[in-house]
């Protein structure tokens, strides 16, 4: 029997061990859920809920289309299965996403563990970048990537206590456990401003980048540029009120995603813009859609793809200044 | 026998009075054997009901097939070849078989059926009719906009069905899953069963093989696969493509008890194998292979990758097809003549809601 190591509660931010946790807390509750895994337990953190819930924890082996296959079947006889790999390997198991769960509406949850960058050196082949391409236009689908461990704590319950399929991206890294607001509470759907200093540009971010935006906001108002930061935990549905209350306000905008800045968040508020002919620029930050992420540590990794919050604050001012020249 | 002699009569009657004929009223001819669908009624050769039981289950696989017909020319669409190697298969799952209701297709303490070769559900859209879940009338519109009867089966829409599908080798993995969550589900005093109704040429996918991996780990035994063995995939045949072989040997590998038929098209056989299947659970998952014909029993069809997908084009073809079928079947059934000449009057084939200004032009598969 493999032993893994346990990290403790209190001693640990990484989100991934964060989310074992959460969900072996919900077990208890909600003694229908059940996760379901692919050789991946103690990386995904499902090892912690094993050792919480050891009867809980489906293992379908190295399988990935059987992992989604069998936690369809798993929630047509009542059970909320939360099955469990690498995001990057949601490019295998797309089909089944599509037709057996979100065709079929099925009470399905899935967790893609390791999406984006901060995944250690673990190269083009398990680092994804580029599925909310077609994850976000999946039908029935709810797609959340949690900035916080509060956020992602409060977002498994929220998906518990809804039917229907879900969709995360829970990263690898530590994230702080509260980047919004004391007393803040997830709502499936809804952005939320975390950073109201100002009206020059505001900063749309998802997932992790909500750290980056906010300490890019710090430096852009050091520098007397009004900021206001939107945090976008849902995808899909896509908080579009809140970004049009945005767009009304500022005069230019930057998404931040820790995906390819074609296909997600930066789409979505391109689409959601033009639709309503709202011309203010946007700046996209977030990798390279026609690259592969090669193996490297992450800080070159963010170099390369310019994701830190120094080329934020760049991108800012470049927008601003074209905005001046335009006038 | 009373009864056969009133519903004999009241058929010539009909016949004499020169009344049109109603092709939809199947219960003329037919009736579901099992007065109660939600219970098993088991029937061994020496039980009085077996000769009815066998008759009941040749007349329905006729009248799939004879409405299916009827249902993909009215849809200028469908997969013959599937739908007519199942046809048996169908018939005795439903008649026999499985325990459901139709008034209530979500009753929990039922018999799980899956069709995982989903391309073949006018075979099943049929079945579902028949006993009741919808209209057989309404099998004419199928494949038309808001008909609740897609091209491939969609859950959401459409009663009877388990789980929605059309891309091969997926449904086997989520028989795997549901039968594990009915074992988890601790003692069930129905001992409720999950059938999965596979096809051959099915078995190329790999996820197929994940399942059965899965399966035979975890020692299903209240899971049965079934693979409709017609030896024909979409533009060929197995054997030259992709063959499956030797089935047998490699579903023993994954450890599943193996039954095969060799007629897959006799339903006395299939009976008889379903109650063996039904007497002996040992521990491990079952797999049923089913020696069939692709689009059995017309003839231009059979054993023929050209009539994989593809409807009848026209009304004369469908009626050659229900008279072939007809002459093979509803003659020695004792099923008038009338029936399939008035199923292909009520051939219409149903046009589109909306004019086409573009004159986009588009071929029937």
């Amino acid at each position: 029997m493999a032993q893994f190591v346990i990290p403790k509660r209190d001693e640990t931010k990484e989100m991934r061990y964060y989310m074992g946790y959460a969900l072996a807390d919900l077990a208890y509750e909600y003694d229908r859920i059940i996760a379901v895994d692919a050789d991946l337990r103690s990386s995904s953190g499902l090892h912690i809920f094993e050792h919480f819930h050891p009867a809980k924890l489906v293992k379908v082996g190295i399988a990935e289309q059987n992992l989604i296959a069998v936690a369809a079947g798993l929630s047509q006889e009542g059970y909320i299965p939360f099955p469990c790999t690498f995001d990057a390997f949601s490019r295998r198991f797309m089909d089944q996403l599509y037709v057996t769960v979100a065709y079929s509406n099925l009470n399905v949850k899935v967790l893609g563990a390791y999406p984006g960058l901060f995944t250690g050196k673990a190269g083009a082949t398990h680092q994804s970048d580029k599925e909310l391409g077609i994850i976000l236009r999946i039908p029935n689908l709810t797609v959340i990537e949690p900035g916080c461990n509060l956020e992602m704590a409060q977002a498994l319950r929220c998906s518990v206590e809804k039917h229907g399929p879900f969709y995360f991206r829970i990263v690898r890294c530590e994230v702080e456990y509260n980047e919004i607001f004391e007393g803040y509470q997830f709502e499936i759907g809804k952005g939320v401003t975390v950073y109201d200093e100002g009206t020059d540009i505001g900063l749309v971010s998802t997932g992790y980048m909500i750290r980056t935006a906010k300490i890019a906001a710090q430096k852009l108002t050091r520098r007397g540029i009004g900021v206001r930061v939107d945090h976008h935990p849902t995808l899909k549905p896509f908080d579009r009120e809140l970004l049009y209350d945005l767009a009304k306000r500022v005069s230019c905008i930057i998404t931040l995603e820790n995906h390819c800045t074609s296909g997600g968040l930066f789409s979505l508020v391109a689409e959601a813009l033009a639709v309503r002919g709202i011309g203010v620029p946007v700046g996209a930050i977030g990798t390279d859609p026609d690259d592969f992420i090669h193996t490297g540590h992450v800080n070159d990794l963010l170099y390369r793809y310019q994701m830190t919050s120094d080329h934020v604050v760049e991108k800012a001012l470049a927008l601003l200044g074209q905005k001046d020249k335009a006038q | 026998m009373k009864t056969q002699m009133v519903e004999s009569a009241h058929r010539e009657a009909l016949v004499k009075q020169d009344r049109p004929f109603d092709p939809f009223d199947a219960s003329l001819f037919w009736k579901p054997f099992r007065k109660n669908t939600r219970q098993r009624y088991d029937v061994l050769p020496f039980h009085p009901d077996y000769p009815e039981l066998l008759k009941s289950c040749e007349v329905l696989a006729y009248l799939i097939r004879s409405y299916t017909v009827w249902e993909m020319t009215c849809g200028a669409l469908g997969h013959p070849g599937g739908s007519f190697s199942e046809a048996e298969c169908l018939a005795v799952l439903f008649n026999y078989v499985l325990r459901f209701d139709p008034q209530d297709p979500k009753w929990p303490m039922r018999d799980v059926f899956y069709l995982s070769k989903c391309h073949a559900c006018p075979g099943l859209y049929t079945t579902l009719a028949l006993f009741g879940y919808f209209p057989i009338q309404k099998l004419k519109y199928y494949g038309a906009w808001g008909s609740g009867l897609e091209s491939h089966p969609d859950c959401i829409v459409t009663p009877g069905i388990e789980v929605s599908g059309g891309s091969l080798g997926q449904i086997p993995g989520v028989a795997v899953g549901r039968a594990l969550g009915i074992r988890y589900n601790g003692p069930d005093h129905n001992d409720r069963m999950v059938y999965v109704l596979m096809g051959d040429g099915e078995c190329n996918e790999g996820s197929v093989w994940e399942a059965f991996m899965a399966a035979g780990h975890w020692k299903l035994d209240n899971l049965v696969a079934i693979i409709d063995y017609n030896k024909v995939e979409a533009k060929g045949f197995l054997s030259q493509d992709m063959s499956i072989e030797p089935l047998a040997d490699k579903l023993h590998a994954f450890n599943f008890q193996v039954f095969e038929a060799q007629n897959g098209h006799n339903v006395a056989e299939l009976v008889d194998i379903f109650n063996r299947i039904g007497a002996q659970r040992k521990g491990k998952p079952t797999a049923l292979i089913l020696n069939t014909i692709k689009g059995k029993k017309v003839r231009e069809c059979q054993y023929n990758p050209n009539w994989h997908t593809s409807a009848p084009r026209n009304v004369e073809t469908a009626g050659m097809w229900l008279g072939e079928l007809w002459d093979q079947d509803g003659r020695r059934l004792g099923i008038p003549k009338e029936f399939h000449l008035a199923l292909k009057q009520a051939i219409e084939i149903v046009p589109p809601m909306h004019g086409n200004p573009d004159e986009i032009y588009e071929r029937q598969a």
